[in-house]
């Protein structure tokens, strides 16, 4: 009879506890998302007032923009050449082969190009950023910043991102540019298609809202990934533990992120087509 | 130092790289849409624009001259579009030439497509409205397909049962292709008409040596003799 009292109270101890991890989870959820607001007003509150830190902007401008473009461009030429690969057979079958080089940049300008290229940079830069910030806090050079009269976020925090924010947009169009040489190389393999026809059949379908649209949430790809980065990395904890979960968690989040704007800058976009 | 001005130097070279590349992008996406040439305006009604839209294709000799600036509705049964046309091709566009609407392709947009007119040796100009012809929607072409085909089907049917009739040896043309007897009858009669046809011959032969016509056949024999000397 004891026994059964006691695994009957077992039992409820342990339904205790799992509905206090659930409590405590969605708790930090809001925590964060809190957390993440007052970093953002920080920062909007530090971008216009100053000094204005144009050399390390610049500096990080140069590491965001230009030190990933390797990277990004190699990913775009590869989208594309698959994505026309990939194509060919299906629009063979409706003997609509001509509709290759349209069909393959619409779909790079207006969604895989700014989408792929923002998750690569999520993936550079974010976590970059992340480990970067995170390290920084560990070995205690934010609270040195500090005491030597740095704002340390003004610095740190306000440069990467907007440094993150404008130099993404340049990112996806070189990858779109890339994507659609590969795209008329893929096209080159199978057939005889001349530079000049590939380029006059894009822009025959071409119109502004496949262009402006995308690029402008670029933008917000780009203000998600800094921010997230230098939030995850600004308040880490943990020692030295803490500045690999920044890194993960910054990757993880803007990720996430990225896909969220995605899909309410398509129905904005839609709302105005 | 140095490497810091070179960093810049980089990074002022990527950006600007970038930018030039969107802008020729739309550069050429607004000269596909005549932002950058000097155009003119002219305008056509409709009953039924067929789903054309702003920003599509107008054509001229199958060449793209211009774009759809705008499209409302006048009435109940009367559509205004007006066309954006480049000003370099005006002087081809008469005042009697034809808007109609058309398709690029099976599946591609609605295009505007002017025809030339024939008659009239006046330029077209600013503003004007050009007379409309009634498009051939697809809808219409559905239509007419299948009464063509419920046509078809009518005299496939009437094929079918007189094939059927013929298999059967009904009718004359039936009897002709499958009935044996009857083909045998005209055998028969075939050969009775060569006999005929044989004995007829002997008869006119020793027609001709009777004393009592042998005038008459000489006298055609030397009329046709006559007739060949003049006619060479």
């Amino acid at each position: 009879m004891d026994k059964t009292n006691i695994s009957k109270q077992e039992e409820t101890d342990d339904e205790d506890v799992s509905g206090n991890k659930l409590v405590k989870g969605i708790e930090s959820i809001f925590v964060e998302i809190t957390l993440l607001t007052r970093f953002t007003l920080q920062f909007f509150r530090n971008l216009f007032t100053p000094p204005y830190e144009l050399n390390e902007l610049l500096k990080q401008c140069y590491i965001v923009g230009y030190k990933s473009l390797p990277l990004v461009g190699v990913t775009g030429f590869i989208m594309g050449l698959v994505l026309t690969i990939q194509s060919r057979p299906t629009l063979e079958t409706f003997g609509a082969e001509s509709w290759l080089p349209a069909m393959v940049a619409v779909s790079i300008i207006r969604e895989i190009g700014p989408v792929i290229t923002a998750l690569i940079c999520a993936g550079k830069v974010g976590s970059g950023i992340g480990a970067e910030l995170a390290s920084m806090r560990v070995t205690e050079q934010i609270d040195a910043m500090e005491v030597s009269g740095i704002n340390p976020f003004k610095y740190i925090v306000v440069t990467r991102i907007v440094a993150t924010t404008f130099m993404l947009p340049v990112l996806v169009i070189f990858s779109d540019v890339i994507g659609l040489t590969g795209s008329f190389l893929a096209v080159n393999i199978q057939g005889d298609v001349s530079f000049s026809l590939f380029f006059s059949q894009i822009f025959a379908k071409l119109d502004f809202m496949d262009v402006i649209p995308p690029l402008i949430k670029t933008f917000f790809f780009g203000f998600a990934i800094g921010l997230i980065g230098c939030f995850k990395g600004y308040n880490s904890d943990k020692g030295t533990e803490g500045v690999g979960a920044s890194a993960n968690s910054a990757v993880v989040i803007s990720s996430l992120l990225i896909f969220i704007i995605d899909m309410m800058a398509v129905q904005i976009t839609s709302l105005f087509s | 130092m140095q490497k810091k001005i070179e960093h810049k130097m980089r990074l002022g070279i990527f950006v600007s790289i970038g930018l030039t590349l969107f802008i020729i992008g739309i550069y050429f996406i607004g000269d596909k849409q005549q932002l950058f040439n000097n155009t003119f305006q002219i305008s056509g009604v409709f009953r039924d624009v067929s789903g054309l839209q702003v920003g599509n294709n107008v054509r001229f000799s199958g060449i793209n001259i211009g774009v759809i600036e705008s499209i409302e509705i006048v009435s109940d049964s009367a559509v205004k579009v007006n066309f954006n046309i480049d000003d370099k091709v005006r002087k081809y566009i008469k005042k009697d030439a034809k808007i109609t609407i058309g398709s690029d392709g099976l599946m591609g947009n609605k295009v505007a497509i002017i025809i030339p007119g024939a008659k009239s040796k006046l330029e077209i100009e600013n503003n004007d409205i050009i007379a409309a012809a009634v498009p051939v929607s697809m809808d219409e072409i559905l239509f007419n397909l299948k009464v063509t085909s419920s046509n078809a089907a009518y005299i496939t049917d009437d094929l079918a049962s007189i094939m059927n009739n013929i298999r059967n040896g009904k009718g004359t043309i039936g009897k002709l292709f499958m009935d044996t007897l009857f083909a045998q009858s005209i055998d028969q009669t075939l050969l009775n008409i060569k006999q005929g046809t044989g004995g007829f011959k002997k008869n006119m032969d020793a027609a001709s040596h009777n004393i009592l016509l042998r005038g008459f056949f000489k006298k055609k024999k030397d009329d046709k003799s006559n007739d060949d000397k003049k006619k060479k």
